[in-house]
Order: structure tokens, then C-alpha cells, then sequence
């Protein structure tokens, strides 16, 4: 299940050679960049994640402080989705934002005071959720992105401790100042889905709730959109302007247009995310929103499990909730959790351009050319 | 009275808590400025300072850090605040050395966001490492009572004027931080080493042409900054409550120093670190308005305040106040 979206493709076509009669293996390369092969993958993975990292492994006899658990797996994929779109914007475009705890953390108390206020329909808590972050984005996209590189991190990063410090305290009315807004009715799907209910006919051991089911739903139609962007005209001109911004300027594209649209779009992304985070927990605390560790843990996630890549990011989520969640209770090592977490982080970015995922891409695809050798 | 009284105690908060972020923002704008290097772990070196400090300056009792389990109830040399005042410098000095070998020159060549990466995370591990060790919680200062008692005023913390007093230790933190500020000045303004780390500003390859190692000067400078950054810990821990997440949350203002004042300039991050510092105590002592029937408490807004002026700043002149444009294109 590549996902490379632009190297992979490339670096296939020199190395190898078509075929007279395809092998299994080959015809099998040639799909695996499809849209809809992207999707099935996904769906699959989504469906399958509870029981592969939640119940097998208690059945294997592992102890159970040390495994997945199903609320953990729902809020890995929401900080996926975060990451997803997190990438939009570092990976392919090449713009480093240390302010997106902004559009994860306004998008979280637009949907929360919207649902105490309106209305607690799920959808239409995403919906405002993701305009607020839309219009934050367009905002403070369009002022940051006057000034290019190192600017732009320090500008996002400023705006994001802006923004905590106006819902911290002169909003602290509407917000609930330090201590969150805590007014959140989540109401049912549609008017009849329980999202905390198990889902009729099917096992546990799969799905445990609707809720999940919920949150994989915006999964999957996180990574085809995604997908499509990043394969459509507009991806390949986000690319340009990561590679070489001048040229890009000089073929006569709007860089600046498309950058804060790059950025919009992964503002989009955070909102969708931070909606669903609030809708998870019916609750809105500050510190998990809008504090810059937020900004900077979406960076170490996405950076860690790879940018350029669509899984990459959302292998950076599992594996940072992992260690957030699980590992910090471990003896010895739990105290350090953060601290091994940096050093990893600083490894990464040293030697692993495109983080782990990456280079676990990478192995795959060096296993796979030689046994593909082989049988030829 | 009391109104010029309490202009000069908004003038000295002002002028102190502006003077560390100038500590910081010197730093941080030579190395930008001269090595085009962005520093994200500049605040780690002022957590460093401050709770190095601490260590000289205290016994501190660990609650829930790891040292506690180790076997390490209680920590620090207790030797006064003047001991961590003269030796907290030189060791951040070698810390950023440090910094700038293994570091920060393996990246010179590298895109900047790699070079934001990494510094943020080495931030991440220095908060970390001490998070784990020594623990969340909050520490303060003993205050300097050595220092406070050396002025022939009444009292040992404040001095009266007028009905309202002014801590003496800000007013060190002012002096302390315009010396430091001289003396930097006129080492890169006026002496050789200056003229080389300017040229290598301008035109690095030239310098190394004419047979200069312009490494050496670059660390230096390095180590100059971060010494800087240190001292601001020691200087401004007093003050405030230090805790591992300090580190960060300085770095934000930092950063707008430089951006305010301009990047490169010695002139500018003073002028910018006033400028915030200035802001900042005005709109926390404005305190309630009333205009009318419209009344706006001011003291909410004083953090918000400082990131409305750097956006005006950008805005308008986006090279910062004293920045030229040369050096920030």
C-alpha cells in the first residue's frame, strides 16, 4: 500500500521495465497508485485497526496496559486526519506552520458553543467547525504569508499564542477561560444515531461504537480528497512551488495564491479534525487546543511518520498516541517518554527526509524489487 | 506625586521586562543575522540558565521528578545568588558552544525548516529531560537579598518613593542588561573580531578567500548569544516562577523582539524589547477604562498586545524597525 504519491511513481517507471506478460506482483504496481485502490486500502485498514491492534492482541496474551484501546484508536485517527492535512501544507508544499493548534483549537469552541447554543447534530457541529478554521486560515494565511521561510514559522507560531492568549482571557466569558468550554451537547446523528452506542450486528471485536465508524468515515473521505488534490493539477503546482518557488513565479503560476490556499486547505483539514475531537470528548479544554504544544505536536507527528506521504503522517499519529498513551505508563522508561519522542524527532529529521513511513516505504520497496528479480 | 510616581514604576517594569527579552532577542538576531541559522532552541538555553542558577543559587526539594526516586530528595549547591550570577554565564557560554558544533553547524547548509526542526527539537528534549528529572512544578528564586540589601535605601526589597516602591532587582536587571549590551556592541562595532563576523555577514565566501577561518568567529558569536540567553534565566528567574515550560513560551516575545526591531541589528532588538516591554506593562497597569458608559478592562489584552504590534510592525515595514533590507531578504 504505497503511497508516495509523486516519488514512488517515478522512481517505478526507471526501475522497472515493463514486461511482456506481467507477473502478479507487477500488475499489482500498476494499481496500487489508483484512487480507488487508495480507498480500498483505507477502508480496510479503518475497518480492521480495532481488532488487529485492540483485540488480537489481548487474545495473543499481551498485557492489556500495553495495548490498544478503542477510544485511543478513534483519537489516533482524528489527529491523523490533523496530520493529513498538516502534511498538505509541509510535505507538498513546503511551508513549515508552528500555528495550527489555531484551526484545530478555534474549530473545537466554534463546534462546542455551537452545539450548547443551536443545535448538537454532529454534521452540522463539523460544518461550523470547519468554516470557523476556514476563515482562520484565510486570515491569518493571508497576513503570514507575506513574509517567506523562518517568517512564516515565527509569524504562525506568534498568531497561535495570540489567539490562546484572546480565548484564554478576554474571551474567558465565552470560552471558559483555563478551564475549557464545558458546555457541549453532542446530539445524535441524524436524529437517531447514538455515536456513543455499539453499532447493531457487529462485534466488538471490531467496532465498538458508532462513534468510530463516525470518525472512519471522515478517515476515508479525508485520504480520497487528499488524494485527489495532491493527483490533480493543483497537487502538481503545490509541488512545484515546494521544489523551486522562483520558477514556479516565473512559469507565471500565483505562488502566493497558491500557498495560501495550500494553507487554507490544510486549515480545512484541522478544523474537520478538531470537530471531531470535541465531539469525541464533549468537551473543550484549552491546553489540548489552543496552547502551542499543539501546534508543535502535529509537527512532530507529521514529521515523524513522514512527510510526502499520505499514511505517513497518520503512521506518525498511531505512533505518537501510542507512546503518549501507552508507553508513558511503562516503568522505567514512561517518565522519558517525551524526551525519547525528541530525541527519535531529532534523528528524523537529521537522517530520514521523509520520516519513518518513509523509510519503512523504502525497505518495502527493496524486498519487493528483489523478490520481484527473482521471479523474472 | 503619585502620578510620576507611578510613571516611574511603569517605566522601570517596563524597561526590565523588556530588558530580557532584549538578552534573548540579541542572540537570536546576531546568529539569524550573521549565520543565517534559526535558533527554536534559544529559549532551552535561558531554561538551562535559569534552573543552573537555581541549582548555585538554592536547595531545591524534587517532588516528582525522577532524581527523587534516584535517591536525589534535594538538590543544589546553595550558594547564593551572586556565585550563580558570575558562573551560570560561562557555562551557557560552553553549552552553546556546544550547541553550535554538534548542532546547529551540521545544518548551515540544510533548508531552514530543517534547521526550525531540529533546534525545536532539542527544545523539546531540554524541556523534557528536565520535566522528567526535576519535575513540573514551579520554582522561585530565594530573593537576592544580598543584592537588594547592598542599596542604601530603606528596606531590603523596595525602595519608597512617593507611596509606591520600586524592586531594586529590576533596576539591577536594567543595568545589567545595558552593560551586557554595551559590551557587545562595541565588540562587534569596534574591534576586529567584529569587523570579521560583519564581513562574513556581507560575503562569506570573500572572507575565507582572504584567508580568514570564518568558523571560529561564527562560534564565538554563537557562544556569545547563548551566554546572553543564560543570563537572562539567572537575571529574570527572580522574577518569575521558572518551570520547564518557560523556555517556550519566552521564545515567542523573543522572536517578535527581532522581528519587531529587525533582524541583525544590535540597535533593533533593543528598541524592539522596549517597545514590547513598554506595551506590555501599559496595558497590564491601564487596568479598567471607562469611557463613558463603555468601560474596557486593558489587563487581559497586555498579551495580545504585543503580537498586534509586531503585526502592525510587519505589516508596514516588513525589514522591522531597524532592519535593513539586505540582510533579511
Amino acid at each position: 500500500m504505497s503511497d508516495e504519491v509523486g516519488s514512488a511513481a517515478e522512481t517505478e517507471a526507471d526501475s522497472e521495465p515493463v514486461d511482456e506478460s506481467p507477473t502478479l506482483y507487477e500488475r499489482w504496481r500498476q494499481i496500487h497508485d489508483n484512487e480507488s485502490t487508495v480507498a480500498a486500502l483505507t477502508i480496510l485498514g479503518v475497518a480492521l485497526a480495532p481488532f488487529v491492534l485492540v483485540t488480537l492482541p489481548t487474545q495473543l496474551g499481551l498485557p492489556s496496559e500495553y495495548s490498544w484501546y478503542h477510544n485511543l484508536l478513534t483519537l489516533t485517527l482524528i489527529w491523523g486526519i490533523f496530520a493529513l492535512g498538516y502534511d498538505l501544507l509541509l510535505g507538498f508544499t513546503g511551508l513549515l506552520s508552528f500555528g495550527h493548534a489555531i484551526f484545530w483549537g478555534t474549530s473545537a469552541y466554534a463546534a462546542g458553543i455551537f452545539s450548547a447554543n443551536v443545535t448538537g447534530s454532529p454534521l452540522a457541529m463539523i460544518l461550523v467547525g470547519t468554516l470557523t478554521a476556514v476563515l482562520m486560515a484565510w486570515i491569518i494565511g493571508w497576513i503570514s504569508l507575506r513574509r517567506g521561510g523562518i517568517y512564516f514559522a515565527i509569524l504562525t507560531l506568534a498568531f497561535g499564542q495570540m489567539i490562546y492568549y484572546i480565548f484564554l482571557s478576554p474571551l474567558g466569558d465565552i470560552t471558559g477561560g483555563e478551564n475549557g468550554f464545558t458546555g457541549v451537547q453532542v446530539g445524535s446523528l441524524f436524529g437517531v444515531v447514538d455515536l456513543g452506542r455499539a453499532v447493531p450486528f457487529v462485534p466488538e471485536a471490531f467496532v465498538d461504537s458508532w462513534m468510530y465508524v463516525f470518525v472512519g468515515a471522515a478517515m476515508i473521505l479525508s485520504v480520497v480528497v487528499g488524494y485527489r488534490i495532491l493527483n490533480s493539477p493543483y497537487g502538481a503546482v503545490l509541488r512545484a512551488i515546494r521544489e523551486n518557488e522562483q520558477r514556479a513565479e516565473f512559469v507565471g503560476l500565483n505562488v502566493w495564491r497558491y500557498k495560501l490556499m495550500a494553507f487554507i486547505l490544510s486549515g480545512a483539514f484541522a478544523g474537520l479534525a478538531g470537530s471531531l475531537y470535541v465531539i469525541q470528548r464533549s468537551f473543550v479544554p484549552i491546553e489540548n487546543t489552543l496552547n502551542w504544544t499543539v501546534s508543535g505536536d502535529i509537527v512532530v507527528i507529521t514529521v515523524l511518520g513522514g512527510v510526502g506521504s499520505l499514511f505517513g503522517p497518520v503512521f506518525g499519529a498511531g505512533l505518537y498516541m501510542y507512546v503518549a498513551n501507552i508507553v508513558s505508563g511503562m516503568p522505567v522508561i514512561g517518565e522519558f517518554w517525551h524526551m525519547i519522542l525528541g530525541i527519535v524527532f531529532i534523528a528524523v529529521v537529521a537522517t530520514m527526509p521523509h520520516g519513518i513511513w518513509g523509510r519503512v516505504d523504502w525497505l518495502r520497496d527493496r524486498v519487493a524489487d528483489a523478490i520481484g528479480g527473482d521471479e523474472r | 506625586m503619585s502620578l510620576v510616581g507611578e510613571l516611574v514604576v511603569l517605566l522601570v517594569n517596563g524597561l526590565q521586562t523588556g530588558a530580557i527579552y532584549v538578552l534573548l532577542a540579541i542572540g537570536l538576531s546576531i546568529i539569524l543575522g550573521t549565520l543565517k541559522f534559526v535558533n527554536f532552541a534559544h529559549g532551552a538555553l535561558y531554561v538551562v540558565g535559569a534552573y543552573i542558577g537555581l541549582l548555585i543559587t538554592q536547595q531545591i526539594s524534587i517532588a516528582n521528578g525522577q532524581l527523587a526516586e534516584w535517591g536525589f530528595p534535594t538538590l543544589g549547591l546553595g550558594w547564593g545568588f551572586i556565585a550563580a550570577l558570575v558562573i551560570v554565564p560561562p557555562i551557557v557560554f560552553v553549552v552553546g558552544l556546544a550547541m553550535e558544533r554538534f548542532v546547529a553547524r551540521p545544518f548551515y547548509d540544510r533548508p531552514d525548516t530543517d534547521q526550525i526542526l531540529v533546534t525545536f527539537g532539542l527544545a523539546i528534549v531540554v524541556q523534557e529531560l528536565i520535566h522528567a528529572l526535576i519535575g513540573p512544578r514551579s520554582y522561585t528564586y530565594d530573593i537576592p537579598s544580598e543584592i537588594a540589601g547592598g542599596i542604601p535605601f530603606s528596606g531590603p526589597v523596595g525602595v519608597p518613593l512617593s507611596a509606591v516602591t520600586i524592586d531594586v532587582w529590576r533596576v539591577w536587571v536594567i543595568a545589567i542588561t545595558a552593560t551586557l549590551v554595551i559590551a557587545v556592541y562595541a565588540i562587534v562595532e569596534y574591534t576586529d573580531f567584529g569587523l570579521v563576523v560583519k564581513a562574513g555577514t556581507r560575503d562569506p565566501e570573500m572572507v575565507r578567500l582572504l584567508g580568514i577561518r570564518i568558523t571560529r568567529p561564527y562560534l564565538v558569536m554563537f557562544g556569545i548569544g547563548a551566554g546572553l540567553a543564560g543570563v537572562a534565566g539567572v537575571v529574570g528567574a527572580p522574577l518569575s516562577n521558572i518551570n520547564p515550560e518557560i523556555g517556550m513560551t519566552i521564545l515567542v516575545p523573543a522572536f517578535l523582539t527581532v522581528v519587531i526591531g529587525g533582524v541583525g541589528s544590535i540597535r533593533g532588538a533593543v528598541l524592539g524589547g522596549t517597545l514590547i516591554g513598554m506595551v506590555q506593562v501599559t496595558l497590564i497597569s491601564l487596568g479598567t477604562v471607562s469611557l463613558g458608559s463603555l468601560s474596557i478592562n486593558f489587563t487581559p489584552w497586555a498579551q495580545v498586545g504585543i503580537y498586534a504590534l509586531a503585526v502592525v510592525v510587519l505589516l508596514t515595514r516588513p525589514q522591522g524597525l531597524l532592519g535593513s533590507e539586505e540582510v533579511t531578504a
